[in-house]
């Protein structure tokens, strides 16, 4: 059993509660997340976020809409939809029991 | 500095080096073969595609305007590559597959391109070219312009297609040198991918137009330039031949009359028509120098078109490399060849600006004691001295050591406005001015030999060399009073032109027979297939009106 292995499945897991969480504060462009994720060390390269965002947005958690960019591409600015509201408020919940857990296992 | 293409990625356009923009083709490839089994497939790559160019548009400032490899590097560090990507695994356990990247790219990856490959060559890398373009073995390319050099059009085709394919100097030309080879089922598949991609993209303009009426008409041109492209790549390929083929037999028989043979043969209507195209030249223009000069403006006048026109062929048949900057200077020099045959076509102009024949000296009257009987008229039939350089069925020109000669000798006949019969002999040329004109034609000679009631025409004119060939001719004009007859024999044969006469014969059926003027004009005595007089009806008309035939 390799540490990375396990590490990289725990860092799977709180990614996209991550995601959610900095998008409950209001719409943010891939870019702008990936800063944020980088900072918390929970990704490495961007390349993963992408597939990541599809499939929350096809799994209607979460919408976009586009917007035009001075310096490339136009972008699209990702933002919480009510079931993705729904699904973090779970998570949340989830999270802190987990929280809790560890805690008290640790101890 | 290294070759660089242009692609488009999200819809803005980058100038890239071949080595980064392979660099990038493979990692952008790789990436959409780890995603090629999940639905999102395309629209993950598209958020991809528009990440690294909002990369790229970063890495461009003024001073460097080219992606390069670093450039390339540096995103692939950024983006990462898939195996490091924190995913779900169940989608991505598939064998890589190789599939081109992006909708805007596709052309560019799978076509085969036609090079000269400098690995593989013996002169210039032609033949290893076209036979890592077709699939088979140089070798018998290279019998092919082997045996094509005696037929005599190898050499040619050879130069042109070593000035029309670019050398294969990067790895990228080389792959796209040796690429699929073309044969019939790849030819028939990408017939197939043309008109698979004309449907597809009719579908998403189909699609397309039903979200946004807004640019329905935008639309509809981008469809309707998609159907042309589609067409005309279809079409491509069959006009590209007929181009290639058409453009070498024009540029091998424009060569072959400026340089190449000494006569020049023009079938045409009347028969075969031939010219020693040297000294016929020569004789034509003012100075040998006017001469070369109208030869090589002619040679790039009309040869650079036809070989722009083997280019183009090639170009759609095999997607030549084109070289930039090189069609400015055709256009440039097109343009002084052109110049050059018009600055001959303008001196040519001034030397024949007169043209006249009205001079006394041209003019030479005789009258012909009248007689009772016909008028006998024929030709000698001398050879003709010198050696022929212009022979057609009606008219030569000939030449020997410093005289010229030509046949060109017209007959015409007219009623005679005096009571006599006249001859007039009119000698014809032009010149660049009255005098020039005066002198050419005091040094033209023609003979004639004239009797009481015959006239034995010479059948050729002759002047001295240095005059050239500026038009001469000699008119004879035979003015018949009314109620004389003449002879025409048929030695006539070239130099009778459209004589009027009551039945309208023409002019062959008119020989070998007896003609009188007659009021009405001239008319057959005692033919049997023309309708016209006897001899009896002849006498008894003289009889009736003796005041008029007088």
């Amino acid at each position: 059993m390799k540490i990375e292995n396990t590490k990289a499945q725990m860092r799977k897991g709180v990614l996209e509660y991550c995601i959610l969480s900095i998008l409950k504060n209001g719409e943010a462009y891939p870019s702008e997340i990936i800063e944020k994720l980088k900072a918390g060390k929970l990704i490495v390269v961007e390349g993963t976020l992408y597939p990541l965002l599809t499939r929350l947005k096809n799994a209607g958690l979460l919408s976009y809409r586009w917007e035009e960019s001075k310096s490339g591409p136009p972008r699209k600015y990702y933002q919480l939809t009510e079931i993705g509201s729904e699904f973090l408020k779970e998570l949340e919940t989830t999270w802190n029991d987990l929280v809790k857990a560890v805690n008290i296992t640790s101890k | 500095m290294n070759q660089t293409v242009t692609i488009n990625i999200s819809g803005i356009v980058f100038h890239i080096d071949v080595d980064a923009y392979e660099e990038l083709e493979k990692y952008l490839n790789k990436i959409k073969s780890y995603f090629k089994n999940s639905q999102e497939c395309d629209e993950i790559m598209t958020d991809i595609e528009a990440r690294i160019a909002e990369l790229f548009s970063e890495k461009i400032t003024s001073d460097n305007q080219v992606i390069q490899s670093k450039d390339v590097e540096e995103v692939i560090t950024v983006m990462g590559k898939p195996e490091q990507y924190i995913d779900e695994d169940e989608t991505q356990e598939d064998e890589p597959k190789q599939e081109s990247f992006s909708s805007s790219q596709r052309t560019y990856s799978s076509e085969k391109k036609l090079f000269r490959d400098p690995d593989d060559r013996m002169i210039g890398g032609v033949a290893g070219g076209l036979a890592a373009y077709m699939g088979v073995e140089a070798l018998w390319l290279r019998l092919f312009f082997v045996v094509a050099l005696f037929v005599g059009f190898g050499f040619l085709l050879y130069i042109i297609l070593w000035i029309v394919m670019s050398e294969a100097k990067t790895s990228s030309d080389k792959l796209h040198m040796k690429g699929e080879p073309v044969n019939i089922d790849n030819i028939g598949k990408t017939f197939k991918d043309e008109a698979d991609k004309l449907s597809e993209n009719f579908k998403k303009q189909g699609h397309q137009y039903g979200k946004k009426a807004e640019s329905a008409v935008g639309s509809f041109f981008n469809f309707f330039g998609q159907l042309l492209k589609g067409v005309f790549n279809v079409f491509g390929k069959i006009f590209g031949v007929i181009f290639l083929l058409v453009g070498t037999f024009m540029l091998v028989g424009l060569l072959g009359m400026l340089v190449g043979s000494e006569t020049i043969f023009s079938i045409t209507s009347d028969g075969v028509f031939s010219i020693a195209s040297n000294e016929f030249f020569n004789l034509i223009f003012i100075s040998e120098d006017q001469f070369h000069i109208a030869i090589i403006g002619v040679a790039i006048a009309i040869g650079l078109p036809i070989v722009m026109l083997i280019y183009a062929g090639a170009n759609l048949l095999f997607k030549v490399k084109t070289h930039a900057g090189v069609s400015i200077g055709l256009f440039v020099l097109w343009v002084i060849g052109v110049f050059m045959c018009a600055m001959v076509g303008i001196r040519m102009a001034t030397e024949l600006r007169y043209n006249e024949y009205d001079t006394e000296i041209g003019i030479v009257k005789e009258v012909v004691n009248d007689s009772e009987n016909d008028f006998y008229i024929s030709m000698n039939s001398n050879d003709i001295p010198g050696h022929g350089i212009l022979e057609d069925k009606y008219f030569s020109i000939s030449l020997d050591e410093d005289s010229i000669y030509f046949s060109d000798i017209q007959l015409r006949i007219y009623e005679s406005k005096t009571d006599s019969f006249e001859i007039e002999i009119e000698k014809d040329a032009a010149g660049h001015s009255r005098k020039d004109v005066t002198s050419k034609l005091n040094q033209m000679n023609y003979d004639y030999t004239i009797n009481n009631d015959s006239i034995i025409l010479g059948n050729y004119l002759s002047t001295l060399k240095e005059n050239k060939i500026r038009g001469q001719e000699v008119n004879l004009k035979l003015y018949l009073p009314i109620g004389k007859s003449i002879y025409l024999d048929k030695s006539l044969r070239h130099v009778i032109y459209d004589i009027d006469n009551v039945t309208r014969t023409r002019d062959r059926k008119m020989l070998g027979k007896r003609w009188v003027m007659l009021a009405e004009g001239l008319t057959c005595l005692d033919c049997n297939e023309i309708e016209g007089i006897t001899t009896l009806q002849l006498d008894s008309i003289r009889a009736i009106e003796p005041i008029l035939l007088d």
